[in-house]
């Protein structure tokens, strides 16, 4: 006994002094000794790999409630998220967005920032990690100009960062402008866009895979760049604008997609006869089974299952709609369209049907939906074009619904619809105002123009004012994540519309964000802010 | 042999030597003013050298110098000390000592009399602790301990509380206190029984805590279960009780004639909702305890039994709970060997409060049933119940508490060995092992009738079941050797050393499956085979995660010098690694030094027994929440469908820190004790720096590709407060006595630095009140401010309030966005921290009556009452929910827009706990020893303003909600299953209701 205390004290000592052993390995999470290589299944220009990583970034922020869908969308003249007494009040940041009185605290333009970083701090560890094709590290180049894009475009001055880790002082909106052309050029092998595009240099290929950067992609990106050039810059680039666009037109695979480029009607209840059996034309191009769409250049893969982000069904929908599709789980009745932009549409334009639901709504079996929450004394859910007030007691049934990306019955909060980024019918319109606004003649979109109205079953035009050339664009683009790039180019981001007068002209950029300044206080703050 | 040159060698290294004389040995009785006294303490001064009275009081101690000392002591009594001076047989009677003053407490590694101890620290004992069904170890201390606050809102059984000591001790780290079980550090309170405790004592300041390194940053408490003594033949007692509680307070709301009133949509019914959901509770304690001892061991075994029904129906707990100790002396009483080992198991009916939050938002004129319904209703797809179907966040509660089930399962097993061995009289050598697994299983099941979560109107998948499980393994080594010895006559010392090696492992993992088959009325959890969700990708939800190997290694030393045996010194450091920082930063050094002095030595005022006055100063760390956070971490990148292969990405993962570092904090006490015969008084004032917070912060997104977040050390806070807490022995004769104590607790906390930049915080939440965050944090301001915009109190023609231009520049800037903006027109509207926080106790005995009367009052705190401010406004569109009618309730608001309006003043004055209770004089001779009936009221009533369910100040906010697993949400950051002590101040939705309860008590001493 007394041998073992005495072992025991003994060891006690050893113990003492030799147990100080702390290193800890992580178990359950990936860490840098995993690199990015570790897990990798390959790192070409193909659908695994470090590009899986990077492109699955477009998915934040794209198609749901927040982050860049809300920035381009809620500010415009189309669409707004009304107050419904308790419901989407949320500190008032819906109205902010809409009647332009936002500040530097806005949880959607923080998520706007967080959301374009992300993609390119995946994209900077994808080109550090070595393990890049030239095409691999073209496409990622290529990526990240275009989330840096989105930093020009919503926030002017931002910081360039280009490695892992790196930091880089706040560039001007200018030096931003030059650092996304510079890179998505040299994605195409070019110095500069001309008439004659010569593409042989590129590492980009020319293969149809929207969900991946191709030669055509990465021009209209360009395309894109120069058309608002001039907002970004002070100076105009619309004639590089027109001849990228025309280069897309001319030598890419896509077509528009009009009569007979069809896809099946996932909304279709399967006892409602009148619900049709496919979607054509304008309406296949946003359909639950895109993928495969010929006018998408360049998409973001949303999918209910490992591709969640995009919640319109969720976000435009009433709850009772739940029981019309069968949906998974009660909507959340959120985003509605502005009736006088509803009414811009002409009777018989197929994107009027195509973006919209309006009217009496019925069950997944054909009979009355009933909203016993209803505000009026009719029990029958009826979407009406016109909203009663922005806030506080906007009626829940008010307001045209966005149906443009079209449902799916048993449907889930995550629906499967790819979001274009870039789409044949957006290139026609960037090379008809782009020339347009190149020679100072309006008239000379009119090809371009009527190319879209003809798909969309309206008649063609004899003759456009840029007025008509933006409200054209707004039809054709709503829900596109365009508009409010489009009325900053047409100068009427300051208009006034539906309860919305402020005319402050430094909107035209959302401060840099609250919580970005504090972490970061090299960052200065846009003016009027 | 061995051991005597292993004694050679420590002797020698000790360096001190003592005098060597002849031995003498004393014996003699130790009794009270009732007879003999068993396991009274007989030890020879200055030294370790004792013995512990037999059961006849009789005790006989050896190896004593001439000039030895002999104290005797035993609880409440008060010390003697007698010179040997040659006698060979020395009788004592000891005194009882109302105020105590010569009580041991025990410290870290060791126990020190009371009153050499220069830090603050309050000892409590069975006789003090609050009566009545208490189903957990620290509510026996709430309102008893200045500084200490116990807070568990509303009371739900199935909900541990809230502990603080002294206001906010870490910002990143853990905010509960340490817990010390017979001195195994690192036990979880859910292990012991409440009616096994003997003593809780805690130990408050930095000083006192910083020998327990970072663990015993948010202070410590020390318990010490029930024991035999050695002795005393076998003892058996049953101890038990039947309480019976009844809601206390909830908010008010419309009945179905004024919801009908303000136009609330008729469904045809009247339905009382909360009455539906709630019950009468009903709580059964059973223990029957033996103990026992004999020459040189004692031993004492315990059962416990708990079964109580919440007051929210098909809720509640069964938990069976066993623990045992012995104690046994060998080799010449030089070695002790304590052994303890406790198992619980606890079966739990979590409920959902959910239901109780639907029970006020839910139309009143709904039935509950479907065939009640004023217009046809598929009633058999929702199991029978009624449902306002298409509006949004809207359930009926019954049919929430009724149908769906949330169980769990946990056991506990700890146990542990210490031995303690006396090498010479001057110094002891300390070995403790010790362990604990807690294993808990979760079981979750929404049936495929459930609207709520069941999804019983999806078409495509309905009923789901919910599995979770983790284990928690802790492993504790430790040995410690003490020194003691004094010279010079007048200097007493004690040298402490040792080594602590703590190792966690812990694993969880969670799953969620559904779509089961419907129309059968099955548990479909116990057949998950059947769900179709296996069919269909991506409907399954699964996360897992495993720490093993967290450790925390400490080396530490202690001094405590007493001179003249009225002036203490004590200092302490240690040295502690931790793995879960990075390698530049993995040790940290925390000293600590005290000092007091017994002042009425000196001045021997009249009639005072003690004038203590002491300060001390500590330095502990806070550790970050889990392994790794420092470091970079990635996920992985599943390509769509599983069909494009797979990548690592940094979506949803952090940037690395690789300097991520202890937090600090400092602590400086100041105190003053004061005794007299029958009255005493301690006053504490203490001054508390936190720096260098283990945060979540935001980052440059931009820098940290991407990452807008990582973790990292920043900000100050400092918190300063008082304590006081004094007693009086009114009356004090034989037949009556009556003693009354006050105990009163101030904190202050300040947000010294805050690099993270101001914000508001404190999200109200969905429906509609997203983005309204309600409390402020701003550096150079108190924590916990409520902040917002203030109500004119009168409303415009929408019904909207109209808000104050509070700072009178024509411009009214109320947006939540502009919160913090210079012309925003916002102000502090309360805060959430009280001022104060008050206990009065008053205990009476007459004869074999004895009772107690204990008020609790807390004041200066503000609450944001959520229900009203989410239900009480008369929307036009929200006709059919039901709406908060409290006082404060305006037909003419129209819109729930936050407010002054809805942070209420929340000052209560409580009486938390009555009692009374006679004990019955038995046959001399007769089996039953003892035999004692009481009778106990918590909660009896509660004088406030506050219009919400309960006043009690809202400490933190976040964190894991009640009854959620971890892993139930794939965005379950360490960060959100962390609650915010920052966030101060509101009184959320998911508010359980008070409850008053009576408890009948039976005590029996076999």
């Amino acid at each position: 006994m007394k041998r073992i205390f005495k072992l025991t004290l003994i060891s006690t000592v050893f113990i003492a002094f030799s147990c100080t052993d702390l290193d800890d390995e992580l178990e359950d999470t990936l860490t840098e000794e995993f690199s990015v290589d570790g897990i990798d299944t390959g790192g070409g220009g193909g659908d695994g790999g470090p590009l899986l990583s990077a492109f699955a970034r477009l998915r934040a922020g794209g198609a749901g409630n927040s982050g860049h869908f809300a920035l381009q969308g809620v500010p415009g003249d189309d669409m707004a998220v009304p107050q419904k007494g308790g419901d989407w009040f949320d500190g008032g940041i819906w109205i902010d967005l809409h009647r332009h009185t936002w500040n530097a605290a806005n949880d959607r333009i923080n998520e706007g920032w967080n959301d374009a970083y992300g993609g390119i701090g995946e994209c900077n560890i994808a080109l550090d990690g070595g393990t890049l094709d030239a095409n691999g590290t073209a496409q990622i180049r290529a990526l990240r100009a275009y989330f840096y894009y989105r930093l020009l475009d919503l926030y002017g001055r931002v910081k360039l960062i280009t490695t892992a880790g790196g930091d880089a002082p706040q560039s001007d909106r200018i030096d931003v402008f030059n650092f996304v052309e510079s890179e998505l050029l040299a994605a195409l092998g070019i110095s500069a866009v001309t008439a004659s595009i010569d593409l042989s240099a590129s590492a980009l290929t020319t293969d149809v895979n929207p969900y991946r950067i191709n030669q055509f992609s990465a021009l209209g990106l360009l395309a894109k760049l120069y058309l608002n050039a001039e907002v970004y810059t002070g100076t105009p680039r619309y004639e590089e604008a027109d001849w990228a666009a025309t280069y897309v037109i001319d030598n890419g695979p896509y077509q528009l997609c009009a009569a007979g480029c069809t896809a099946p009607n996932r909304a279709r209840r399967p006892d409602v006869e009148t619900d049709p059996a496919t979607l054509e034309g304008y309406a296949a191009i946003f359909a639950t089974d895109n993928e495969s769409n010929p006018e998408i250049i360049f998409s973001i893969e949303y999918a209910s299952v490992g591709g969640g982000g995009m919640n319109f069904a969720q976000m435009t929908l009433h709850g009772p709609s739940q029981l019309t599709y069968g949906l998974d789980a009660a909507p959340w009745n959120g985003f509605v369209t502005l009736e006088e932009f509803y009414n811009s549409y002409e009777t018989g334009d197929l994107r009027k049907e195509a973006n919209f639901l309006v009217g009496p709504q019925t069950d997944f079996s054909g009979n009355p939906l009933i909203d016993f929450a209803a505000d009026d004394d009719d029990l029958q859910v009826n979407y009406t074009p016109a909203v009663n007030e922005l806030e506080p007691n906007a009626l829940r049934q008010g307001g045209a619904r966005m149906k443009k990306f079209s449902f799916e019955v048993l449907g889930r909060q995550d629906m499967n619809n790819d979001y274009p980024i870039l789409r044949l019918g957006d290139i026609h319109l960037m090379r008809g105002e782009a020339r347009a606004r190149a020679a100072g003649d309006w008239n000379l979109s009119l090809p371009d123009v009527n190319a879209i109205r003809t798909r969309a079953g309206v008649s063609t035009l004899g003759s456009i004012d840029a007025d008509e050339f933006l409200a054209e664009r707004g039809r054709e683009m709503f829900q596109e994540s365009s508009r409010r790039t489009d009325l900053i180019r047409f100068g009427k981001f300051q208009d006034s519309w539906w309860e919305k007068t402020n005319a402050d002209a430094f909107r035209n950029l959302f401060p840099i964000p609250v919580n970005q300044i504090n972490a970061a206080p090299d960052l200065t703050q846009n003016p009027g802010y | 042999m061995k051991i005597t040159l292993l004694r050679s060698l420590v002797m020698a290294g000790a360096l001190l030597c003592f005098g060597l004389s002849q031995a003498q040995e004393v014996s003699g009785t130790v009794s009270d003013a009732l007879g003999p006294l068993p396991g009274a303490s007989v030890v020879v001064k200055g030294t370790t050298n004792g013995t512990q009275t037999d059961f006849d009081g009789n005790y006989t101690i050896d190896g004593l110098d001439d000039d030895a000392i002999l104290v005797f002591s035993y609880i409440g009594y008060s010390n003697q000390e007698i010179p040997v001076a040659g006698q060979a047989t020395i009788d004592v009677v000891l005194q009882e000592d109302a105020q105590a003053l010569d009580e041991v407490v025990i410290v870290g590694y060791g126990s020190q009399a009371k009153k050499e101890i220069t830090s603050s620290v309050v000892s409590v004992s069975t006789e003090d602790f609050n009566q009545g069904v208490v189903q957990e170890p620290t509510q026996l201390l709430q309102g008893k301990v200045a500084g200490l606050s116990v807070v568990n809102r509303g009371g739900n059984p199935n909900q541990e509380p809230v502990i603080r000591l002294r206001g906010i001790s870490t910002v990143g780290g853990n905010q509960q206190p340490l817990v010390v079980i017979d001195g195994i550090l690192g036990g979880s309170l859910s292990s012991v029984d409440p009616a096994d405790i003997e003593n809780i004592t805690v130990l408050k300041d930095g000083s006192a805590a910083a020998i327990y390194g970072s663990r015993g940053s948010a202070g410590v408490i020390v318990v010490t279960t029930k024991r035999g003594k050695a002795g005393q033949p076998l003892r058996v007692s049953y101890n038990g009780q039947l309480g019976v509680s009844t809601i206390a307070n909830q908010i008010e709301i419309m009945d179905r004639g004024e919801f009908l009133a303000v136009g609330g949509n008729d469904l045809g019914s009247d339905t009382d909702w909360r009455d539906e959901v709630t019950q009468t509770g009903i709580a059964q304690v059973h223990n029957i305890s033996a103990s026992g001892g004999g020459e040189g061991f004692n031993y004492r075994v315990a059962g416990n039994i708990r079964d109580t029904d919440n007051i929210l129906i098909n809720s509640g707990f069964q938990q069976f709970n066993f623990r045992t100790n012995f104690t046994g002396l060998l080799f010449d009483d030089k070695l002790k060997i304590d052994v303890n080992a406790a198992f619980t198991q606890r079966d739990s009916q979590i409920g959902f409060n959910e239901a109780l939050r639907y029970a006020t938002s839910y139309n009143p004129t709904a039935p509950v049933f479907g065939e009640d319904a004023p217009f046809p209703f598929n009633s058999a797809q929702f199991g029978g119940y009624f449902e306002t179907l298409g509006l949004f966040d809207s359930f009926n509660p019954v049919a929430i508490a009724e149908l769906n089930r949330n169980d769990r399962f946990a056991t506990t097993l700890n146990y542990g060995v210490n031995l303690n061995y006396r090498v010479t009289d001057n110094l002891t050598v300390n070995l403790n092992y010790a362990a604990q697994n807690i294993k808990e299983d979760a079981n979750i099941y929404y049936p495929t009738t459930g609207y709520w979560r069941g999804s019983a109107l999806s078409p495509t998948r309905r009923g789901r079941a919910d599995f979770g499980n983790s284990e928690r393994r802790f492993r504790l080594l430790e040995g410690y050797a003490a020194y003691t010895n004094s010279f010079a006559d007048k200097f007493n010392f004690t040298v402490t050393a040792g080594y602590s090696f703590q190792e966690n492992d812990f694993n969880y993992s969670y799953f969620q499956i559904g779509d089961f088959p419907p129309g059968v009325d099955f548990d479909w959890s116990n057949n998950i085979n059947a769900a179709q969700d296996l069919l269909e990708g991506g409907r399954i939800e699964a996360d897992s995660g495993r720490e093993d190997g967290d450790r925390i290694i400490r080396f530490f030393g202690r001094a405590n010098i007493t001179f003249d045996d009225a002036i203490y010194f004590d200092a302490s450091i240690s040295r502690e690694g931790s793995s879960r920082f990075g390698s530049e930063n993995r040790w940290g050094i925390f000293p600590a030094v005290g000092m007091g002095a017994d002042l009425n030595k000196y001045l021997e005022l009249p009639n005072v027994n003690l004038l203590k006055v002491r300060a001390g100063w500590g330095l502990t760390g806070a550790i970050p929440p889990a392994v790794g956070l420092d470091q970079q971490i990635f996920n992985v990148q599943n390509g769509v469908d599983g069909q494009s292969g797979a990548a690592s990405t940094q979506d949803n993962g952090r940037a690395a820190n690789p300097d991520l570092k202890w937090e600090e904090k400092s602590e400086f006490n100041f105190g003053v004790e004061f005794a007299m015969d029958r009255f005493g008084a301690t006053a504490d004032y203490f001054i508390r720096d936190i720096r260098d917070f283990v945060t979540f912060a935001n980052v440059d997104a931009a820098e940290n590709n991407g990452f807008d977040r990582r973790w990292q050390n920043s900000g100050q806070l400092g918190v300063t407060g008082f304590e006081l807490s004094a007693n009086y022995d009114v009356i004090r004769n034989d037949k009556l006595t009556y003693n009354t104590g006050v105990i009163l607790t101030h904190n202050k906390n300040t947000l010294e630095e805050n690099p993270q930049g101001d914000q508001v915080d404190g999200n109200l939440g969905a429906p509609g009140q997203n983005n309204t965050n309600v409390v402020l944090i701003r550096e150079g301001e108190e924590v916990g401010q409520i902040w917002g915009p203030v109500f004119s109190g009168e409303v415009d023609a929408n019904g909207t309030p109209i808000l104050l231009d509070i700072n009178g520049d024509g411009e009214l800037v109320t947006g939540q966005g502009s919160a913090l903006d210079d012309n925003a027109d916002f102000r502090v509207l309360g805060t959430g921290i009280p001022d104060f926080e008050i206990g009065w106790t008053n205990q009476v005995t007459f004869g074999n009556w004895d009772a107690n009367v204990f008020f609790r009052a807390v004041v200066g705190h503000s609450l944001v009452n959520s229900f009203r401010a989410f239900y009480e406004p008369i929307i036009g569109s929200q006709a059919s929910y039901n709406f908060v009618n409290t006082k404060l309730q305006r037909d003419d608001i129209r819109t729930a827009q936050f407010s002054d309006y809805y942070v209420e003043k929340a000052d209560f004055l409580r009486l938390d706990n009555m009692s009374i209770g006679y004990n019955f004089d038995l046959k001399e001779g007769s089996y039953i020893k003892g035999l004692r009936l009481s009778l106990a009221a918590q909660n009896l009533f509660t004088i406030t303003g506050y219009s919400g369910v309960d006043p009690e100040p809202s400490l933190q906010d976040g964190g894991l909600p009640a009854g959620e697993l971890r892993g139930d949400d794939a965005d379950d950051q360490i960060d959100e299953i962390q609650a915010n002590p920052l966030i101060a101040g509101i009184e959320r939705r998911e508010a359980y209701f008070t409850s008053t309860t009576i408890t009948l008590g039976l005590n029996v001493n076999f």
